[in-house]
C-alpha cells in the first residue's frame, strides 16, 4: 500500500535508550476458553487462544503484534486491558500488578489504558449521538465537571482527530469507516491515557483511508505521549507504526525484535514465510515465497512440542518432542526455536 | 485523500439536523396507512370508555326489569341485555375494564421480563443459570389452571379486577424475559460493549445506556403483541367466569351472556358489539405492532 498513498514515515529514530520506564510487562500470559460438553455441560478441555505470552513495553513505544487470524493476538489485546479474564501469568502496569485487581481498583486504572477497535461499524452504539459517545468517558470518571466544560473538551478532541465541530450531533450512522474509526480514537483519547491498545484499527478500511488513519495515530502518539500496543495482521501496516514487532503463532510469540531485525533478517521460519508474502514494489527485483502448507492447527489440541513443526518447512524429529523457550539470541532480539542459535 | 475533501464540504454546507434512529422510524410509522388507521381506531375505542361517566349517564349495575331484552333503539342504541341493562353503556364500560387490565399487565409483564432477561443475558454465568432456571419454573404453570384454583381459593375474600392482574402478571413475564435475555445476549457481543466498559461504564449504565436502547425495538413490538395477547386472556377468563366478578361488566363478561342458547340464537346484539369491538381492538393492536416492527426495521423501506 505505500506506493498508493505517501504515508509519513515513522522517523528512524536511534534505538530509545535502554534505561527507559517500561510501561507494561507481560509475563507467561495465558487465556483459556473453556470448552462445555457433555451432559451436565462439563469443561472438557481448553481453547488456549494466548498461551504464554511474554513481552514489555516501554513508554512512548510501538509494538506491533502480527499473526495470522486466530493466532490470539486480539485476545492477547483484551486480556491485558482486563476485559477478559487472565487464565495465568502477570500483567504489570506501570509498576502495579494488574493481573488479579477488580471492582473499583480496576475501573480507576481503566483511565491509564484504552483500547481502539477493529469495526467501526460495531465499536460505536447506533443509539447515541457522537458528542454523547466522545463525552460518556470524561463523565464517567469526572461527574461533577461542568456539561459546558465536557462539551469544550469534546470539540477540541473532534478537532484533534480531524472531524467538524458539527459531527457533535450527528449520529454514528452518518460517517464513512475512516470518520468512525476517528471517532473511536476521539472516545480512546478522552480520558488522556498511557497506553492504547489499536485491535487492526484499520483491517477494516479502505487502503487511502487506511494510510491517513495511521498517520493520525502517529501524529496522536507525539502529542499525547502515547504508548501503543498495535494489533494487526498486515505486515506493512505494521512496518509504518512499530518500534518492535512481535510475531504470533497458535498463542505463542515466536520471535520478538526491532522493526529492522524483523525485516531484514527474520530469524524465526514462521517470521520468514510471513515476510516472503509481504508484495514487493520493485518488480525486477526477484524474492523467493515461502508457501506454508496445511492449516493452522486447532487451539484446542495444539501440536506437542514446538506449536508451529506441523508447517514448518525445515522442522527436524525433535521439533515434536521439545517446547522451544522464546530465548534471546541476540540483544534485544527473542526467537523460539530450537534450531535458530 | 477522498475523504479530506469530504470533510471540508461538510464544514462549508450547513448540514441539517440530523435524525436520529427513533426519528427515522417515527416517519416510516406515521406512513404506513394501515397501522395509522389502527391507530386511530384504538384511540377512538380507549377514550370513549375512559370517558365513559361522561358519554352515558345510566347506571351501569341497575336492573330494570321494564326493559328487558330490548331491541336496538334511539333510547337503547345497542339494545339491552336480559337484566334490562343497557348494552352500549356496559360496552364503554366494560372497554375500560378490559383495556386496563390489558395496559397494567402489559406494564408489569414487560417491565419485569425485561429487567429479568437483561439481568441474566448481560450477566451471564451463574446469574444468568440461576434467573433463567426460576423463567422456566414459571413457565411451567399452567395460567388458567392457576388462575382458576386461585379464584377458587380467593373468592369473595380478595376477588376482582387488582387479584387478576396480580395473576396474570406473576405468570406471564417468562417469555419476555427469555426473548430480552437472548437479544441482550447477541447486542452484547457487539464492540461498543466492550467499549463501554473500557471507559468506565459501570454495568447499570451499560445496561441502560448500551444495551436496552437497541433492544428496545424489540421490547416495543413485543409489548404491543403482549397488549392484544391480555385483553384475549382477560375476556377468556371472564367469558368463563374465572376472570373480573360477572357484577363488573367486561367485554368478556357480556359475551358470556351468548351461552345461553336462547341468546345466541334469538339476540345478537346482546353479543355482536362486544365480540366485534374486542376483534377489531386486538386486530389494530396487532397492525400497530406490525407497523411499529416495519418502522424499525432499517432494511424494511415503508
Amino acid at each position: 500500500m505505500s506506493n498508493v498513498v505517501d504515508i509519513q514515515h515513522k522517523e528512524q529514530s536511534p534505538p530509545l535508550p535502554s534505561n527507559q520506564e517500561t510501561l507494561l510487562e507481560v509475563k507467561d500470559l495465558k487465556t483459556y476458553y473453556p470448552v462445555k460438553g457433555g451432559f451436565f455441560r462439563r469443561t472438557v478441555g481448553h481453547v488456549k487462544a494466548v498461551d504464554g505470552v511474554s513481552f514489555s513495553l516501554k513508554k512512548g513505544e510501538t509494538l506491533g503484534l502480527v499473526g495470522e487470524s486466530g493466532c490470539g493476538k486480539s485476545t492477547a489485546g483484551r486480556t491485558i486491558l482486563k476485559l477478559l479474564k487472565p487464565s495465568g501469568g502477570r500483567i504489570t502496569f506501570d509498576g502495579e500488578d494488574i493481573t488479579n485487581i477488580r471492582g473499583s481498583r480496576l475501573r480507576e486504572r481503566r483511565k491509564d489504558f484504552q483500547m481502539v477497535f477493529q469495526d467501526p461499524y460495531a465499536s460505536l452504539n447506533p443509539m447515541q449521538m457522537v458528542g454523547d459517545i466522545i463525552s460518556e468517558p470524561i463523565k464517567n470518571y469526572y461527574p461533577r465537571k461542568k456539561a459546558k466544560d465536557i462539551k469544550q473538551e469534546v470539540m477540541e478532541l473532534l478537532n484533534r482527530v480531524g472531524l467538524p465541530e458539527d459531527a457533535y450531533h450527528k449520529y454514528a450512522h452518518e460517517f464513512s469507516g475512516g470518520q468512525r474509526q476517528r471517532i473511536g480514537i476521539a472516545r480512546a483519547l478522552a480520558l488522556k491515557p498511557k497506553l492504547i491498545i489499536a485491535d487492526e484499527p484499520v483491517s477494516a478500511l479502505d487502503v487511502s483511508v487506511q494510510s491517513q488513519v495511521l498517520n493520525l495515530l502517529n501524529e496522536l502518539q507525539d502529542d499525547f505521549n502515547l504508548t501503543y500496543l498495535f494489533i494487526a495482521h498486515d505486515l506493512s501496516v505494521v512496518k509504518h507504526m512499530s518500534d518492535h514487532i512481535g510475531i504470533m503463532y497458535l498463542g505463542h510469540i515466536v520471535e520478538i525484535a526491532d522493526k529492522k531485525s524483523i525485516y531484514e533478517e527474520p530469524l524465526h521460519p514462521y517470521t520468514q514465510a510471513l515476510i516472503s508474502a509481504v508484495p514487493e514494489p520493485n518488480p525486477k527485483k526477484k524474492k523467493e515465497r515461502i508457501v506454508l502448507k496445511g492449516d493452522v492447527p486447532s487451539p484446542e489440541n495444539p501440536p506437542s512440542g514446538c506449536p508451529f513443526h506441523t508447517r514448518c518447512p525445515v522442522a527436524v524429529d525433535k521439533c515434536s518432542t521439545i517446547k522451544p523457550e522464546l530465548k534471546e539470541v541476540k540483544p534485544g532480539r527473542k526467537v523460539a526455536c530450537i534450531l535458530v542459535d | 485523500m477522498a475523504e479530506a475533501i469530504n470533510d471540508t464540504s461538510i464544514t462549508k454546507v450547513k448540514a441539517q439536523k440530523s435524525m436520529s434512529p427513533w426519528a427515522v422510524a417515527r416517519r416510516k410509522f406515521l406512513r404506513n396507512k394501515l397501522a395509522m388507521i389502527s391507530l386511530f381506531f384504538l384511540m377512538t375505542v380507549s377514550i370513549l370508555s375512559f370517558l365513559a361517566p361522561y358519554i352515558t349517564t345510566v347506571d351501569i349495575t341497575r336492573v330494570n326489569i321494564g326493559s328487558m331484552s330490548l331491541t336496538p333503539s334511539s333510547e337503547h342504541w345497542f339494545g339491552t341485555d336480559k337484566s334490562g341493562r343497557d348494552v352500549f353503556t356496559r360496552l364503554l364500560y366494560g372497554g375500560r375494564v378490559s383495556l386496563l387490565v390489558g395496559i397494567s399487565c402489559t406494564l408489569l409483564i414487560i417491565t419485569f421480563g425485561t429487567l429479568i432477561g437483561a439481568l441474566a443475558g448481560f450477566f451471564g454465568g451463574i446469574v444468568d443459570a440461576l434467573l433463567m432456571r426460576f423463567t422456566d419454573f414459571i413457565l411451567n404453570f399452567p395460567l388458567l389452571v392457576f388462575v382458576i384454583v386461585l379464584n377458587a381459593v380467593f373468592f369473595g375474600k380478595l376477588g376482582g379486577v387488582p387479584v387478576l392482574i396480580a395473576v396474570i402478571s406473576v405468570l406471564g413475564w417468562g417469555g419476555v424475559a427469555r426473548l430480552v435475555r437472548s437479544k441482550i445476549l447477541s447486542e452484547k457481543e457487539n464492540e461498543y460493549i466492550l467499549a463501554a466498559i473500557s471507559i468506565g461504564s459501570r454495568p447499570a449504565k451499560v445496561i441502560m445506556k448500551h444495551l436496552l436502547p437497541n433492544v428496545l425495538s424489540t421490547i416495543i413490538v413485543q409489548a404491543t403483541l403482549t397488549f392484544a395477547a391480555m385483553i384475549v386472556v382477560e375476556s377468556g377468563l371472564s367469558y368463563l367466569g374465572f376472570g373480573v366478578p360477572a357484577e363488573t361488566p367486561s367485554w368478556g363478561n357480556m359475551l358470556a351472556a351468548s351461552r345461553e342458547p336462547d341468546v345466541l340464537q334469538n339476540m345478537p346484539w346482546i353479543w355482536i358489539p362486544p365480540a366485534l369491538t374486542l376483534v377489531f381492538t386486538i386486530l389494530s393492536i396487532n397492525f400497530i405492532g406490525e407497523g411499529i416492527k416495519d418502522a424499525l426495521n432499517p432494511k424494511s423501506l415503508r
